[in-house]
């Protein structure tokens, strides 16, 4: 779902970026000074392996694939402000050293893809009910997702009115088709971060047991 | 700040796991596009030229495309580390 150069119209990715810097400035200066250096080592390591796992395209059928995002399972795992940071550096990364998502659609990027799948994936697992919390791990990382390429289709859709067809894509296409794969995409997304977050809290539960940071707390995670 | 040496096992583990599903990836995916690219073939929309000429790509083959994968590891790492030095705080001083 990384968005290319030249997809989106000027004004679109401009309001992208607008929104990117708020919530990035919002989330650094709540993060700032209350990220304990010991939680470091364990985000660098769920970052690099998202960018890895982002790599590994998995077949949804019809000849298309799709990757993980891994925006919901760094919110779950750290919170959401440190996923943020997370999936940001992804995108950054992605983007600056391997031409994947456009520069100019960056900000698009982190919103469709770190802001919607660290916010409102972490809002979904924190409001399901802690007995409920393996549902809840399921459905907000397939709403992650779900959301993500709605706002995508969105840009998409808005982008072909503004211009009159010359950037964008039509809404007739845009919308079932984007909001079909990804509501395969992520079911592939709920099962690898269902999986990854039950294996570390049976293997590591130290490692993920660390502090919360400020308000924006991450539950502990606890999968009998 | 210091490394927890047991998380050289989880980077060990990632890069085997990785290793081992990059076969899987270019036996059953690597020819087919995403769900983005997917929708922006069936309206007949072709990608744009980059505005930024990225230094590497991720590979058309399972040697480069593991090392990409190595090389991207090592960035995001890196690059979250130094990131959280700057946001983080010195453990002795926090109360949790």
């Amino acid at each position: 779902m990384h968005v290319p150069d030249g997809l989106m119209h000027p004004l679109i990715s401009l309001v992208g970026w607008i929104i990117a810097i708020v919530v990035i400035a919002l989330s650094v200066h709540f993060l700032n000074k209350k990220l304990p250096y010991r939680t470091l080592p364990l985000m660098a390591v769920i970052g690099g392996g998202i960018f890895v796992a982002q790599m590994l395209n998995f077949p949804i059928g019809g000849g298309t694939t799709g990757h993980l995002v891994g925006a919901t399972l760094a919110a779950i795992l750290l919170g959401p402000l440190a996923g943020m940071v997370i999936i940001v550096t992804i995108l950054i990364i992605q983007a600056l050293l391997f031409g994947d998502g456009g520069v100019t659609a960056l900000g698009l990027n982190v919103l469709n893809m770190a802001i919607i799948g660290c916010f409102l994936g972490w809002a979904v697992y924190r409001a399901v009910p802690g007995k409920y919390q393996k549902f809840g791990i399921l459905l907000a990382s397939w709403l992650a997702v779900f959301i993500g390429s709605l706002a995508c289709a969105a840009e998409l859709a808005g982008s072909f009115v503004m211009s009159g067809g010359a950037y964008g894509i039509t809404g007739l296409v845009a919308f079932p088709s984007m909001l079909i794969y990804h509501s395969l995409i992520g079911i592939g997304e709920a099962v690898i971060t269902f999986g990854v977050v039950s294996y570390i809290s049976k293997v590591s539960p130290d490692l993920i047991h660390t502090p919360a940071v400020g308000l924006w707390t991450r539950r502990k995670v606890v999968l009998e | 700040m210091k490394f927890d040496k047991r998380l050289f096992v989880p980077i060990l583990a990632i890069m085997a796991i990785f290793a081992v599903c990059l076969v899987f990836f270019f036996i059953f995916s690597a020819p087919y596009g995403d769900g983005l690219e997917k929708t922006m073939e069936t309206a007949g929309v072709e990608e744009g030229e980059p505005v930024f000429e990225a230094p590497l790509s991720y590979g058309e083959d399972y040697p480069t495309a593991f090392a990409m994968g190595l090389i991207g590891f090592l960035a995001v790492f890196g690059l979250v580390l130094l990131l959280g030095r700057i946001l983080g705080r010195k453990d002795e001083t926090h109360n949790d």
